[in-house]
């Protein structure tokens, strides 16, 4: 039997998890499809009823992908904490079983990276033992992920940031969709370390207007839900057209270097949100609330919180930012919780509300007022020329992947008005 | 000969003009506000001063579009019959509510905004001190909150619909009594009684419960707006500061017993405006002036989009199709207007006014 292996897409992270896996001798890796409504129904149908949307979502990927594409092995993370994800893989695969599929799902304990449990899953989803299966194949795929997961962290960062500001409009998610599409496709180590110089080139492609200051908006929230376009209702570009510069708070590559304690960005939130979160209770409460806290110091116009309904480390996460505001003028917030509705409307209503509030902040509240930073990226993309043109082989092995860690340290960031005064 | 022409044309040019900016010193400059929610249509005429020249309300009949036509046909005869008809140039028209876009398309629309800045920008222009608003209408309710003449922050009942106009009117059926006479019976109520006021169903039961163990009408009345009222400030007023001066308006705020049960929970007096349902399309009236004006600071060029009274006779159609683009088959609406005209064929012409629908938005037109 043909081990065919899959995983949950998460949105474009599954670019990531198949570099993981192909280079693993004696399995064939699946491609999973793009997450629709046919499947977010497939998933509710035979879920509990108040579990949270991605294990609704996930388990709907999984019965799709034995149906129509013979998988028979999926990865699933889970991680050992106070919330429900720990369950997710077991309680999923007994479903599974009592629907009569013969199927198994291998947990990736993402607990703490640093213990290393999270390479006995590629000792078992293959049959290959011995000295064939080797070590090089797992590093190979270790590399891969980590490469990949960055440039779409980078994309995904670039497109909220540039949406705003394009001419024609369209433009970002044409780039978005077609540096993707390449990045899928690309599987040599040469090529991959020079990517970020192709997805600068194309983004510096888009004609965009430098000369505007859009409103701010960050939106963070539960990994899944941010993630999954389809799931949330593709909120970045919604917000996107409405003309204001979108910053993501979470990504896969955040979270994967989190777990493997460099990711210092995280850190610093943590420390932030110390005083009203002692501790981590999961999901992302207290990232989100450090989120919260540091856009309001940076001068951000809105926060945007997203998670699915019945989630309780999020719901925490509301519960402490509703009582902890001293005056509404704080930082304008919005909750979105996610279910397996597909209605937009009453959304909508919110969004454009959302949106005339921080409009009319900016138009009367000094404390709106003044405080725009360009993000450096902007200066990266459109001023920066690039710099070692050509291949040099110890530059792109070497130094430049070293350099590529250093991504994960917070930048600093310079007020340009500020400097002029 | 010529030169005479000129000249005759020339006097005729004058006269013209001389009449038409008579015409304009007698007319008047009106602003439209249309608001379609979920169970009702209003329709306002401000003039620049924010005084109403004329209003409307109408109970939602099919669908939005002939209901809006209704409401357009009605507001004609009112005109009529006062003899304004011909005395205002409606200078633009403001839409809000849940179909907005619908009707911006269909009326020809300036503005679509949403009920949370209407109903914000029309209670500011009455209270200017206003720092809390209550909305309760037909299918939902919000709480926007202010702060020195600002939307500081806004929530909308996401996920139940228990305390809106429409399970009142469905409760009030049930217990034989006319919605308008709701508010008196709660205020003839001697004693409390305590119903669930967490969940509709809920409640219902728990309705049922109190009556069969022989609790009079006008209690069970003063028990319902009490859950009702508890169940707004937990569910939509969650973790908000509300001070003084509270507005109350939307549909329910006619109901002075919901009004009375507002005002022992919160401590305060609550304001309910005499236009407490015109509120929403007051507030797009406002919005469209406002945009009028800016424009016409900044260009001197507004023109409304507005189609006119004729609009009556345009005849729309709405057709459904499902896009076979991706595996999420959604469901895109368009909405043409028939044009009278006929192409090479001889088949009717079609413009296309709003199509929507799609979550990519390759379809989409607005």
């Amino acid at each position: 039997m043909v081990i065919r292996v899959s995983f949950p897409s998460m949105g474009w992270s599954k670019i990531a998890f198949k570099g993981l896996y192909r280079p693993i001798p004696g399995v064939e890796v699946v491609d999973p499809p793009v997450v629709t409504r046919d499947i977010v129904e497939l998933g509710a149908k035979y879920s509990p009823e108040f579990v949270c949307l991605p294990f609704k979502v996930t388990l709907g990927e999984f019965i799709n992908m034995i149906e129509n594409y013979n998988c028979n092995v999926f990865i699933m993370s889970i991680d050992c904490g106070p919330c429900r994800l720990g369950f997710y893989a077991p309680i999923q695969e007994r479903i599974l079983k009592d629907l009569g599929y013969d199927v198994t799902i291998i947990p990736i304990q993402q607990d703490d990276l640093l213990d290393f449990q999270w390479l006995e899953p590629f000792y078992k989803i293959t049959k290959v033992k011995g000295k064939l299966m080797r070590m090089v194949d797992i590093v190979k795929g270790i590399r891969f992920a980590f490469l990949k997961g960055s440039f779409i962290e980078d994309i995904t960062r670039y497109e909220g940031i540039i949406r705003c500001r394009e001419i024609n409009k369209g433009d970002t998610t044409k780039t978005v969709e077609k540096l993707l599409k390449i990045l899928d496709k690309e599987w040599d180590f040469q090529k991959l370390h020079q990517f970020h110089k192709v997805v600068k080139r194309e983004f510096k492609k888009i004609p965009i207007n430098r000369d505007i200051e859009p409103l701010r908006i960050m939106i963070a929230g539960e990994n899944h839900i941010v993630l999954e376009p389809y799931i949330n209702m593709d909120i970045v570009k919604k917000f996107g057209d409405e003309g204001i510069e979108v910053h993501q708070g979470n990504s896969l590559y955040g979270w994967v270097m989190h777990k493997l304690h460099v990711n210092f960005k995280r850190k610093t939130l943590e420390r932030i949100a110390k005083p009203y979160i002692p501790m981590d209770i999961g999901g992302e409460a207290i990232w989100v609330i450090g989120h919260y806290i540091k856009c309001q110091k940076e001068g951000f116009d809105g926060f945007i919180h997203a998670y699915p309904f019945t989630c309780m480390p999020e719901v925490s996460a509301r519960g402490i930012i509703e009582g902890q505001q001293p005056d509404p003028f704080y930082l304008p917030i919005q909750f979105y919780s996610f279910d397996e509705h597909t209605g937009y409307e009453g959304m909508r209503t919110r969004l454009e509300a959302f949106v005339d509030l921080m409009k009319l902040n900016r138009k009367n509240n000094p404390k709106f007022q003044d405080n725009y930073i360009e993000p450096p990226e902007i200066r990266e993309i459109f001023d920066i020329p690039e710099k070692y043109e050509g291949i040099n082989t110890f530059f792109t092995g070497i130094v430049e992947p070293f350099l590529n860690t250093l991504k994960i340290l917070p930048k600093l960031k310079v007020n340009k008005r500020q400097h002029e005064k | 000969m010529t030169d005479q022409i000129a000249i005759v044309s020339n006097i005729e040019e004058k006269s013209l003009i001389k009449k038409n900016e008579k015409r304009k010193e007698k007319t008047l400059d009106v602003f439209m506000g249309i608001d379609i929610g979920s169970v009702s249509l209003k329709i306002v005429l401000l003039d620049k001063n924010n005084s109403i020249i004329e209003k409307l309300w109408l109970r939602n009949q099919g669908s939005p579009i002939e209901s809006s036509k209704k409401g357009i046909r009605e507001l004609k005869e009112k005109l009529e019959s006062s003899g304004m008809f011909n005395k205002i140039n409606i200078k633009g028209v403001g839409t809000t509510g849940s179909a907005r876009y619908l009707i911006k398309s269909v009326i020809g629309g300036d503005i679509a905004k949403t009920e949370i800045i209407a109903h914000a920008v029309a209670s500011l222009t009455y209270y200017p001190d206003v720092k809390t608003i209550l909305e309760i209408g037909g299918q939902d309710s919000k709480i926007i909150i202010l702060r020195n003449g600002v939307v500081a922050d806004f929530a909308m009942n996401s996920v139940c619909a228990a305390g809106t106009g429409s399970f009142l009117d469905h409760q009030a059926s049930r217990l034989g009594i006319p919605i308008e006479k709701f508010g008196e019976y709660a205020l003839r109520a001697d004693s409390d009684i305590s119903i669930a006021g967490r969940c509709g169903v809920f409640a219902e039961s728990d309705m049922i419960h109190k009556a069969q163990m022989g609790y009079s009408k006008e209690e069970i009345v003063k028990g319902l707006c009490d859950a009702l009222v508890r169940n707004y400030l937990n569910n939509v007023g969650k973790g908000k500061e509300i001070k003084p001066p509270i507005v109350f308006q939307g549909g329910v705020s006619y109901n002075e017993g919901l009004v009375k049960a507002f005002e022992e929970a919160l401590g305060a007096e609550i304001l309910v405006p005499e236009e407490n349902i015109l509120m929403g399309a007051i507030g797009a009236a406002i919005l469209v002036r406002e945009e009028s004006e800016r424009t016409e600071k900044i260009s001197e060029n507004w023109k409304t989009k507005f189609r006119g009274f004729n609009v009556l006779n345009l005849e729309f159609e709405t057709k459904a199709f499902r896009c076979q683009g991706c595996p999420n088959r959604c469901e895109v609406v368009s909405v043409y207007m028939k044009t009278g005209e006929e192409d090479e064929n001889g088949k009717e012409k079609k413009e296309i006014v709003a199509r929507w629908g799609d979550r990519c938005g390759k379809w989409a037109v607005y």
